[in-house]
């Protein structure tokens, strides 16, 4: 590629004066000398100068008012669900604390045995899965109980 | 008056607003938003094409800034990382709405004329302007996303290539590319039109 080729292919930036200063002066020796590349350089800066005076769309009355609503209801519905999810948090983590201590009276009130149907009910893992399996039976109940809620709400 | 009362002013960071932001100070969102307003709009506007859908991304644009607001790092720049959450939002819009490749020619995001206002001395003068606006307006509709996006951000958002980069999340060389790409396009367009900007 001679300097005349690779010059035009910089005319365009140079027009938007995009261009570090070397180039720059590379670019303006150049078109000192030929009137292919100084005519181009010329367009190339008028269309710059057309893009930094295009026609501005303008924001919609009341924008900022809206967006501002907009945030407040998105915070209030964000800040439902973090109330819910602590809820079903501090509920489960009752059940368990609950079933752990009634577990141990149990245990001392029954001597270590409770047999129903040959089940023994207070030995360890038969108790955790029936608390595993009331836990999951709460956790439900709660969760649809709380979209429901929430579907009425909307409704309403 | 309202433009220039929009306009970030020079050495504007935001660290106060931010600071009261993460306090939980609403008061100074209203502040960001009224101050960015007319720049971000316009940015969405030039990215989308369609004014209501730009207010929708203005408004998701500011929810997911508050969002995200507490793993801002205050080393970066504030109004970069704001056009960079306003751009991935248009970005996602465009991908889900047509399912094109951004650096395809858009032939459906022309920039409605009639909302555009000129601005110039006398009559032909304004008159002239607003023709040659009008035709840059429109061209610029038609180009590939990522080519309208690099054009608006450096010719009306006057942004250092620095900052268009970190918007775009791409590296410097990429961003001197598309602006290249995105003129010469520009110009191709104008001169396929049978006219002339000068």
């Amino acid at each position: 590629m001679n300097e005349h080729e690779s010059v035009r292919a910089m005319l365009a930036l140079a027009g938007a004066g995009l261009l570090g200063p070397d180039e720059l002066r590379r670019v303006e020796e150049h078109a000192r000398t030929c009137a292919l590349c100084r005519a181009d350089l010329e367009t190339w800066a008028a269309y710059a100068q057309g893009l930094r005076k295009l026609p501005q769309p303008s924001a919609p009355a009341g924008l900022t008012e809206r967006t501002r609503a907009k945030i407040i209801q998105e915070q209030a519905v964000a800040a439902g669900r973090r109330r819910h999810a602590w809820l079903l948090g501090a509920l489960a983590a009752f059940g368990w604390t609950g079933s752990v201590a009634f577990w141990v009276v149990a245990r001392a009130l029954t001597g270590g045995v409770f047999t129903v149907m040959g089940v023994n009910l207070v030995n360890g893992l038969a108790w955790s899965l029936g608390s595993t399996v009331l836990a999951w039976t709460t956790a439900a109940a709660a969760a649809m109980m709380l979209g429901r809620g929430r579907e009425m709400r909307r409704f309403l | 008056m309202i433009l220039a009362a929009a306009m970030a002013p020079e050495g504007f960071t935001g660290d106060r607003e931010i600071a009261r932001l993460r306090k939980g100070d609403p008061d100074a969102i209203t502040e960001l938003i009224g101050r960015y307003q007319h720049r971000l709009y316009r940015f969405l506007v030039r990215m989308v094409g369609d004014p209501a859908t730009a207010e929708d991304l203005y408004q998701q644009t500011w929810i997911r800034l508050m969002e995200k607001i507490g793993s801002y790092d205050a080393r970066r720049s504030f109004e970069a990382w704001l056009f960079a959450i306003a751009r991935n939002l248009a970005i996602d819009h465009l991908r889900r709405r047509r399912g094109i490749s951004l650096d395809e020619p858009d032939v459906s995001g022309r920039v409605p004329v009639e909302r555009l206002e000129a601005s110039g001395q006398d009559v032909l003068t304004q008159l002239l302007d607003f023709e040659r606006a009008a035709l840059l307006a429109a061209a610029i509709g038609e180009l590939p996303v990522i080519h309208r996006e690099v054009l608006t951000l450096r010719f009306e958002e006057d942004m250092k290539l620095e900052q268009i980069a970190e918007v775009a999340g791409v590296p410097l060389s990429t961003v001197k590319s598309r602006l290249h790409r995105a003129l010469e396009g520009l110009r191709a367009r104008i001169e396929a039109s049978g006219k002339g900007i000068l």
